[in-house]
């Protein structure tokens, strides 16, 4: 069963970097943005520290958000969208893994490959620039451990948020309009619009415990200490449980949409 | 008359998709409405930026939306430039006896787009309420110049990136830069960005002609000469030839893709 579930996750791995070209082009345009937005935030914060959230604080913030981009945005697999708007889905029922589990271990694969293949770069030069866009350390080693542990768990749930995406495009049968329904929530209440921090303590209060701020809020907060070791340990323990619930809710809603598929030839 | 033609075609074949086109401009709006509201809580906690305030703020927010959606739906030809070369519908254009920009005009007019020109209209006048001005008719002159503005901007800008295209053949993501970038970078008061970034997006690609600028002159902010900031739409408006100018030269150099 294993083996079959790192087949998979292979096969998207390799067709993902196939693309190099299409990652170096990504790679400047995430610095493009990181820059933007640092000195949009800079101006905001006129040297001050917001809640605890200091202008070197975000400026690393900023560029964990484009270096681990490619998982912190909802996207299901390119050809998931397609393979259920033109009846290729209909191969995956005849495989012997649920259907849940082959899209869910392909979304993970794609976004782990995305990841991998722009992270280092992103940051190498980031660490490397002018004091004013320069990126900063980790606040300690053991804030930088729960700082991968976090990022992992980040990779999972934001995948489990984008299977309602697949759910969505299944009853809709528009790619485009799921993905933009699911994304538009998810990116404002994950902070990719704006870094949470920035946000007026009674919103982030909220904020904190949805699932959507584990994807990359959470990890990056760590990292800059902006959270804890014991807060941040606390939030992981919540984000296992909304992993969890997310999935069951996930599977549930892909089943029970599977009952009532038709297969319209083709 | 040809366009004519075309517009009934792309209602027509939008209307096929009826439920589609209205789910994707539904979304679109939302995805619009959840970036001002992120917007919304960041004024929230800070109040100003570089003197601007949230309405202020969002009367620019406003006019990117609607000069952008509105150039996106009927210029989306050039926005999806790449797609004509691959698919060899370029060399179907290029032999036909009508003007090519015509016809990339005709290729694609996606009426989603729509949804945002009123979610950009109603927002700039929720903002335009909320702040003081003294109207005069010179005011609402740069108003009006401001938005012919914006849309000859943007589309100068698909068309530079539709040239572009005719040598990389792909749609580069970097390409995205130019267009989405400037975009983004509209919706706030210009002079926050480094000296390096403000050049570039005033004197080369004229970003500020149709925000920062007239803008400070309408809500009267900011140390910039008034006739300078009247005027910069005039100036921005040039933007579009050049850019058309590099197209037609870069279309002589087009070598059909073969497909």
């Amino acid at each position: 069963m294993g083996k079959s579930y790192f087949g998979i996750f292979k096969m998207e791995f390799k067709g993902e970097l196939q693309y190099r070209a299409k990652a170096i082009s990504g790679i400047a345009t995430q610095f493009f943005w990181g820059i933007l937005q640092i000195y949009l935030y800079t101006a905001f914060m006129q040297q001050d520290a917001v809640n605890g959230f200091t202008i070197s604080q975000m400026i690393s913030y900023i560029w964990l958000g484009q270096a681990f981009f490619a998982m912190r945005y909802i996207v299901m697999g390119k050809r998931i969208g397609k393979e259920i708007t033109n009846g290729n889905v209909c191969y995956k029922f005849i495989r012997p893994i649920g259907i849940y589990n082959q899209w869910y271990v392909e979304g993970v694969g794609q976004k782990l490959a995305s990841t991998l293949l722009r992270f280092a770069p992103i940051i190498i030069i980031a660490f490397l620039l002018p004091a004013n866009l320069r990126m900063h350390g980790p606040v300690s080693f053991v804030a930088f451990l729960l700082f991968i542990v976090s990022l992992i768990l980040g990779l999972f749930i934001s995948n489990a948020i984008s299977m309602f995406a697949v759910f969505l495009t299944f009853k809709t049968l528009s790619d485009k309009g799921s993905i933009g329904i699911v994304s538009s929530i998810s990116n404002l209440f994950a902070g990719l619009i704006i870094p949470l921090p920035l946000f007026p303590q009674g919103v982030q209060n909220v904020i904190n415990y949805l699932p959507f701020r584990f994807i990359s809020d959470l990890p990056f907060r760590i990292y800059i200490g902006n959270v804890g070791i014991t807060d941040g340990l606390i939030y992981i323990a919540i984000g296992l449980a909304w992993l969890v619930v997310l999935m069951l809710l996930g599977r549930a809603l892909i089943n029970s949409a599977l009952r009532k598929t038709v297969i319209q030839g083709g | 008359m040809l366009y004519a033609n075309y517009l009934k075609m792309h209602l027509k074949s939008s209307f096929q998709y009826r439920y589609n086109m209205m789910f994707i401009s539904f979304n679109q709006v939302l995805i619009n409405i959840s970036e001002v509201l992120a917007v919304y809580l960041l004024f929230k906690q800070f109040d100003s930026v570089a003197g601007w305030t949230f309405y202020q703020s969002l009367i620019m927010m406003g006019i990117v939306y609607t000069v952008y959606s509105l150039t996106e739906c009927f210029a989306r030809g050039y926005d999806e430039f790449p797609k004509l070369i691959q698919s060899g519908e370029l060399d179907r254009f290029l032999i036909r006896p009508v003007n090519i920009h015509y016809q990339i005009f005709g290729s694609k007019i996606e009426f989603s787009k729509l949804g945002r020109v009123v979610l950009g209209i109603v927002i700039s006048i929720i903002a335009f309420l909320n702040v003081d001005i003294e109207w005069t008719a010179l005011k609402v002159i740069v108003l009006i110049a401001t938005y012919v503005c914006g849309i000859f901007v943007i589309f100068g800008l698909f068309v530079l990136s539709a040239g572009i295209s005719i040598y990389t053949i792909e749609n580069l993501e970097f390409l995205n830069i130019i267009t989405n970038g400037s975009k983004e970078l509209a919706y706030y008061p210009i002079n926050i960005y480094a000296k390096w970034l403000t050049t570039i997006f005033t004197y080369i690609i004229p970003i500020a002609c149709f925000n920062y600028l007239p803008l400070s002159y309408i809500l009267e902010i900011g140390t910039i000469p008034a006739w300078l900031c009247a005027t910069a739409p005039f100036f921005g408006m040039l933007f579009v030839i050049p850019c058309i100018i590099f197209f037609n030269l870069s279309l002589r150099k087009y070598k059909s893709s073969g497909s």
